[in-house]
């Protein structure tokens, strides 16, 4: 028995854009996720894929539904616990790669690795170690802007890797990304996923992608489909 | 750390100028705090020596025209008599050198022009603040000294390059340099200390109207008696008046000790009753009064600059950081979003803007500091120097502009962090 990272039921979460304009973007979702799935959340714009990530990535907070993180009941956590819980248990990527601009890929990564808790002396040795396996050693130095999108989305999968976390939540990976580019960024993934049993759960709209994945997650309406 | 650098020159012109409206808050704040210290210090140096005496001045004498009578010495021996009274010095005071039309006060404002003060070494009186000077060589003047013997101040010798030993003339008289007094940093330093006689003599040269006075005193004084009674009444009676002029009489001003266990006000009134025809005297504890309330004006200046300072550096930090937090609202959701507590986004900002605190802080500090060297070396020619540099000022004015970016940046830093993650991520 493989071990559960995330098991939800019923999931709501609705935004009062205005008014008279509320969204129900998530309506009664369920969602389980095992140790070492690469699972793909699909369906059309507006069903809800990014809002139950970041609720899935504790970025955003439920209105209603059960949710348990590796354990961990998430619905009575305050903020600040979240921000632990993200830097250790979670690795996020997003689609604009969204390094910070004034660091290089080198200080990038180390800089997650310090919201981890990792000292100094640790923190260089995991990113370079995670330089060489995303093949990115002699592009350290540069600041992301002197990337290309393939290279900053290696960095921020290395960034995500920092802390070695329980899973990976990554928001339209290859969205930025060429075709041949998306197929190099999926395929690291998987290997990650086969060589360190590496659980990853993203949200596409690229079926092409999608069908990669070991499983597909429908979603339409805020509701599974 | 270096993020932080990095972040401030991301927008470098903005940057420059937010710094460079601290420089000039900072500046303002070093070059008045210089001078409220130098003043302050010469204030309080001034404040002691006025406070451990009771001062006598001849009726008439008015400090803003610098009009001066004389006091002549029957009403001294006669002060001296007075209950509580311990003893009398009569005193003389002059510029050291003849004043210059153009600039009659011979200062530049601020500080004490070069003054000679002539002691009266015989008189026992002491003030009771003012025991002794330190001196940095040779001794002060003492009982029996030679009339040609001088004990100069601190800035008199730097400013004339004198040793003890060394001959300094004065209003082309010669004197010798006995001891040099330590520095002060205030009265003391501008002072030329000598005895009364030799005073006196200067200040009757320097002063036609009394200069007159002598001539016809000593004229007179060459008449013998046997002469006079064979003139007539009228040349007698001149001649009689001239000879009253005594140049014991030419003191324009007198230090009063008081005796142990005497109250100094009580003395003062005794005093003022018996003599309000002849002298006018200053209580120590009034005095006292006076100097603190022009102290605490010019203390509220100061503050003022500083308040100044603080309100416009730090409403231009608030501003810029402001500007940066929301350029960077997308940063700070992704670094919340991997991981960062919202304490170390705040530090992160707070810590920033205290950086651009410090860096106007260091400049405006060291150009204040630059300048009030350059005017202190222009106005030391005059023996004012208007400012008073201090190591731990300097240290106090670095630190107050780091404390003052600190406190800027807390509410933008605190917005930032408490910004919702979700909401900055959709910035993307």
């Amino acid at each position: 028995m493989s071990r559960t990272l995330i098991q939800a039921k019923n999931l709501r979460k609705k935004y009062q854009m205005s008014k008279t304009n509320i969204v129900q973007a998530l309506d009664g979702v369920d969602i389980e996720v095992q140790e070492g799935d690469f699972s793909a959340i699909v369906g059309p714009s507006g069903c809800g894929k990014s809002t139950l990530l970041h609720i899935l990535g504790l970025l955003d907070k439920l209105d209603e539904g059960e949710y348990n993180l590796d354990g961990l009941d998430t619905t009575k956590i305050r903020e600040k616990d979240a921000n632990q819980i993200r830097a250790k248990k979670i690795g996020f990527i997003f689609q604009g790669f969204n390094l910070i601009p004034s660091l290089t890929a080198l200080e990038n990564i180390m800089q997650a690795g310090k919201y981890g808790g990792l000292n100094a002396r640790q923190r260089k040795e995991r990113a370079e170690e995670l330089l060489d396996v995303m093949g990115l050693q002699e592009r350290k130095k540069h600041k992301p802007n002197e990337l290309s999108g393939g290279q900053q989305q290696r960095v921020a999968i290395a960034r995500a890797l920092v802390n070695k976390p329980a899973i990976i939540l990554a928001d339209e990976p290859t969205g930025e990304l060429d075709s041949a580019t998306s197929k190099d960024i999926i395929d690291l993934l998987k290997k990650l996923n086969q060589e360190n049993n590496q659980t990853f759960l993203m949200v596409t709209h690229n079926m092409e992608v999608a069908e990669m994945c070991k499983k597909i997650i429908r979603l339409k309406d805020g509701r599974n489909a | 750390m270096l993020e932080i650098f990095r972040n401030m020159f991301r927008r470098k012109l903005r940057t420059i100028l937010t710094i460079t409206g601290i420089t000039v808050g900072i500046f303002a704040f070093t070059v008045m705090g210089s001078m409220a210290l130098r003043f302050n210090k010469m204030i309080s140096g001034g404040k002691s020596f006025i406070t451990g005496q009771i001062t006598v001045f001849p009726k008439g004498t008015s400090f803003t025209t610098g009009t001066t009578g004389l006091l002549p010495l029957d009403v001294l021996k006669r002060i001296e008599k007075v209950e509580g009274v311990e003893a009398v010095a009569a005193g003389v005071e002059l510029a050291l050198k003849e004043p210059d039309p153009d600039n009659p006060t011979g200062g530049a404002g601020l500080g004490i022009p070069p003054t000679i003060e002539g002691t009266d070494l015989d008189s026992g009186h002491r003030n009771r603040n003012w025991t002794t000077l330190d001196m940095k060589a040779g001794r002060f003047l003492q009982k029996g000294d030679l009339d040609s013997y001088v004990t100069v101040g601190y800035t008199i010798a730097t400013d004339n390059n004198l040793k003890v030993g060394d001959k300094f003339a004065i209003r082309g008289r010669d004197f010798e340099v006995v001891g040099i007094v330590d520095q002060t940093l205030t009265g003391p330093d501008s002072y030329v200390f000598m005895p009364l006689k030799p005073a006196r003599e200067l200040l009757i040269e320097s002063n036609p109207f009394l200069k007159s006075l002598k001539e016809r005193s000593d004229e007179a004084a060459k008449i013998s008696d046997a002469a006079l009674a064979s003139l007539p009444a009228e040349s007698r009676k001149q001649i009689l008046e001239a000879r009253a002029f005594k140049f014991e009489d030419v003191t324009q001003v007198a230090a009063i000790s008081w005796q142990d266990g005497q109250d100094p006000e009580a003395v003062v009134d005794r005093i003022k009753e018996q003599f309000k025809d002849e002298v006018m005297v200053l209580s120590p504890a009034k005095m006292g009064e006076q100097i603190d309330k022009a102290s605490a004006i010019f203390n509220a200046i100061i503050l003022g600059s500083a308040v100044i300072a603080l309100i416009v550096g730090g409403f231009s930090i608030i501003n810029t950081m402001i500007m940066s937090i929301s350029e960077r609202k997308k940063e700070i959701g992704i670094k919340k979003a991997i991981g960062a507590s919202n304490s170390s986004i705040a530090w992160d900002y707070t810590l920033e803007a205290g950086f651009i605190g410090i860096v106007g802080g260091v400049i405006g500090m060291a150009l204040g500091v630059l300048v009030a060297i350059l005017i202190n070396a222009k106005t030391k020619a005059s023996g004012a120097e208007i400012f008073l540099i201090r190591a731990w000022f300097m240290a106090v004015v670095v630190g107050f502009s780091f404390v003052l970016g600190i406190i800027a940046g807390v509410i933008p830093a605190l917005r930032a962090s408490k910004m919702k993650v979700v909401d900055a991520i959709r910035e993307l």
